[in-house]
């Protein structure tokens, strides 16, 4: 039966939170996310859960998942046709390398040390530079 | 764990009756920085949808009402979602979350409790 009639009618009020609250889909999936010096790194594509076994049965008392880090990485297909690239594909933004959660999300270290950026570096270094005028800003 | 797994999965109590699907992850900043940065976001709980599998731009869980139509739209959409806390789930899957025998189920509002 896949029609919640079972699902509860009264809703206690949720207890008081000893810190910011965030939601996963609301506040961090799809934000941009900034390094330390303001320059764009990524969008934050999933996040990893630690101290979490997916379908093992959990014991009254168990701590809670804590967020390992930010998952970036080529997600585009499977937005489209279902699914999620295998774990090895994604790329990790430790979570304590951030900084703050905004409207964007911000990093404490610079983009040049994270492998989330490889993509755009090597475009940089590979191609833009080559092109006359591609060293400098434009004038 | 990845969270997207878990993000639209089939949530039920603990005698199979069907509940929901999981429509968001709850996290509270509350938790030692693993660095020097920002504290540590521990799992509060998963927001519960008794109709849909995902929620767009929360407007069931905060007080925007503009466009109006729009937001009573999505609200009613969302009616009946419910906010249940870490220690009233006992697994946690791709396919299914099930919860504790006697679980809570508190108001997912989100105004009052932190940001929105």
């Amino acid at each position: 039966m896949n029609r919640a009639q079972n699902a509860p009618v009264h809703l206690k009020p949720a207890p008081p939170a000893a810190g910011r609250v965030l939601d996963a889909q609301l506040h961090l999936l799809d934000r941009q996310v900034i390094d330390a010096e303001g320059l764009p790194v990524t969008t934050v594509d999933d996040l990893e859960l630690e101290g979490v076994e997916a379908d093992s049965p959990m014991t009254a008392g168990d701590p809670p998942p804590v967020i390992s880090a930010l998952l970036t990485g080529p997600v585009l297909g499977t937005r489209i046709f279902g699914g999620r690239p295998p774990s090895s594909r994604l790329i990790r933004l430790p979570w304590k390398d951030v900084s703050a959660v905004d409207v964007a999300i911000k990093l404490g270290v610079r983009s040049e040390g994270l492998d989330a950026g490889w993509v755009e570096r090597w475009i940089r270094d590979k191609i833009i530079m080559r092109i006359p005028g591609g060293k400098h800003d434009p004038h | 764990m990845i969270l997207t797994d878990v993000l639209g999965s089939r949530v039920t109590s603990s005698d199979g009756r069907y509940l929901g699907r999981v429509a968001d992850a709850r996290f509270v900043l509350d938790q030692p920085p693993p660095g020097q940065l920002l504290a540590g976001a521990r799992l509060l709980g998963l927001i519960v949808s008794p109709h849909s599998a995902g929620s767009f731009m929360g407007y069931e869980r905060n007080s925007v009402n503009r466009p109006w139509p729009w937001a009573q739209l999505l609200k009613w959409w969302h009616r009946g979602s419910f906010l249940v806390l870490w220690e009233d789930i006992e697994v946690m899957g791709p396919e299914t979350v099930t919860l504790r025998e006697g679980f809570s189920a508190y108001d997912p509002g989100l105004d009052g409790t932190g940001t929105a």
